[in-house]
């Protein structure tokens, strides 16, 4: 089976000058954990995650301890919300570069990328880089598990 | 002549890079050995086993020593658990935190390496702050600048002490009896001025008490069991720091064994302890031997003893005076370990040509401690909780150092001087 076979054809994505709370906001509305960036002819240029606009209210001692254990109340930062100006940046300033594979990709080389990458799901491209679709972690490992059997 | 020119601009061009930062110290420390080795040799001044021979090895035992014991401690959790258990001591009232946190910091890096206690508690400071709401620069500046003060009482404390120590058979009691009693007082001056610099964030009421309340220290320390071992052995070991003159034993030799105690005793992963080893100092504290050892054989410090000799006019108590400053203001500028290093042939020199030295000596001690608090490139444990600190929403800038760490180093220099000329029989002895 091959990438294209199980990836969602429809996929939300945003523009380089997206601000982030517009991007935000498009997760919430959908529901989804990333958001690839794309530019005028639809080409992938970045993707953001979850985890990045998370990173923007996640107290500082929280990148700086490994062990956070014994923390049970985050106190005076439990509800901070990421100030104005971060909220009206582009999103091209925290998206990083795309990881991604190409339509004709195979499943094991898709799901090897997102273990690699600590990644939850991979854009998918054509060979001049257009975005053709996007699969979750979930869409391949269900796909490569339904051919199990016992032989 | 040419010898003396050319180690001494091996020398200098190493420091100005080492300044400029545009070269790692320890990368710099390691081309200029070789330089001296190199133009020593075609020169024939130095050679290769001159070099291997200025090597102090009691230094880098001791230093090694110290940082495997550290680096078994560092795991277990327990600077995080100490700084959780004093947070919560203090209720989240600013002041208290403050001194608190100053303390508990200073008095494990006595003991400890200053830089990797600081490493481990900074991040916890930052936390406890972040959770009541405030501004942490007040709690990560003290740490820095009273844990630099505190150093200087012992000598494990701070490197300067260590090749102090090594170089004249100061002994870790010496420490103790001539340095400790200045350095309380001075650590009080340091907390006074802190207290009055940041008068307005210490004024700050916490927002939020709870959630201090429910950190829990006990789940911070991970491996209680390691702890309670390393920390049996970091007694031991200053029992026997304590006995050093009376066993006639070096103090690498009680740190190196205590620590291979201490191996025994925990079985750690020994490549995972190895790694948090602090190579780099060590590699830079052998380059610096070397580099210092090619400038005395090309007859440098002589030279600069010869000139010196003619301040033997001076009552020894301005002789120290002005060591204790030139130290002080140099070691906000560059490190303190190549400054010391240099200057141990200097006082040497000068107690040879039969200028009483031993106050001098402490005069380098207490400059060399108290004036890397001056910038805040002027000690390591500085840099540290700068950087620490960049990633926070209250950085650490080099103006607010010059602010509120300047003052600090003035001050703590000015009654280090006071207490100097009013001891200065006792120093002397």
């Amino acid at each position: 089976m091959k990438i294209s076979d199980c990836m969602k054809k429809k996929v939300i994505s945003s523009k380089p000058d997206t601000t982030v709370l517009e991007a935000a906001r498009l997760l919430i509305k959908y529901h989804i954990g990333s958001l690839p960036v794309v530019n005028e002819d639809c080409q992938l240029v970045g993707l953001v995650r979850i985890r990045d606009f998370m990173t923007l209210v996640l107290p500082d001692f929280v990148k700086l301890m490994e062990n956070l254990d014994f923390v049970h109340d985050f106190g005076a930062v439990e509800d901070d919300i990421p100030d104005a100006e971060l909220l009206n940046s582009p999103i091209k300033e925290i998206m990083r570069e795309p990881i991604s594979v190409d339509e004709s990709a195979g499943l094991n080389r898709a799901i090897a990328l997102l273990q690699d990458h600590k990644m939850n799901d991979l854009p998918v491209v054509d060979g001049s880089n257009h975005l053709v679709g996007i699969a979750s972690y979930v869409d391949i490992g269900v796909a490569l598990m339904s051919n199990w059997q016992l032989q | 002549m040419w010898p003396i020119i050319i180690s001494s601009t091996i020398f200098i061009i190493s420091l100005v890079l080492i300044f400029s930062e545009k070269l790692n110290r320890t990368i710099t420390a390691m081309i200029g050995a070789v330089c001296m080795v190199v133009f020593g040799m075609l020169f024939h001044f130095y050679g290769e086993d001159q070099a291997a021979a200025t090597i102090d090895f009691n230094t880098l035992g001791l230093l090694l020593g110290m940082m495997i014991i550290v680096s078994l401690l560092e795991p277990t959790g327990f600077f995080q658990f100490l700084a959780v258990k004093v947070g919560k001591v203090s209720g989240g009232d600013p002041a208290k935190l403050l001194v608190l946190l100053g303390a508990i910091t200073t008095l494990v890096s006595m003991f400890l390496d200053n830089v990797t206690t600081v490493v481990l508690i900074a991040p916890v400071t930052i936390l406890i702050c972040e959770i009541l709401g405030l501004n942490s620069q007040p709690y990560l500046m003290a740490e820095a600048l009273l844990s630099n003060t505190g150093g200087v009482a012992t000598l494990v404390g701070d490197p300067p002490n260590i090749l102090i120590g090594s170089a004249t058979g100061f002994t870790f009691l010496d420490f103790l009896t001539h340095s400790l009693p200045i350095v309380i007082f001075v650590w009080f001056t340091a907390l006074a001025i802190l207290f009055f610099l940041f008068r307005k964030e210490l004024a700050q009421k916490p927002s939020d008490l709870e959630a201090l309340t429910e950190l829990n220290a006990k789940d911070a320390l991970k491996d209680s069991r390691s702890a309670k071992k390393v920390i049996v052995v970091i007694f031991v070991m200053i029992v026997l720091f304590l006995l050093e003159e009376f066993l006639e034993i070096r103090p690498a030799l009680i740190a190196l064994g205590g620590c291979a105690v201490a191996l025994v005793w925990t079985r750690p992963a020994i490549q995972e302890t190895l790694k948090r080893v602090q190579w780099d100092v060590l590699i830079f504290f052998g380059a610096l031997f070397i580099m210092i050892g090619g400038m005395q054989a090309a007859g440098v410090f002589d030279a600069l003893v010869n000139l010196a000799v003619h301040l033997k006019s001076l009552p020894t108590v301005v002789l120290g005076l002005i060591l204790l400053w030139v130290v002080a203001i140099l070691s906000m500028i560059v490190d303190n370990v190549p400054i010391t290093i240099a200057l141990i042939p200097v006082i040497h020199g000068l107690g040879a040509a039969g200028i009483p030295v031993s106050a001098l000596w402490w005069a380098l001690v207490f400059g060399a401690g108290f004036g890397g608090n001056g910038t805040i490139i002027g000690s390591t444990a500085n840099i540290v909780v700068s950087s620490l600190s960049e990633k926070t929403r209250n950085p650490i800038t080099p103006m607010l150092w010059s602010k509120r760490g300047l003052p600090v180093m003035i001050g703590t220099t000015l009654v280090s001087s006071l207490l100097y000329v009013l001891f200065f029989s006792f120093l002397s002895r």
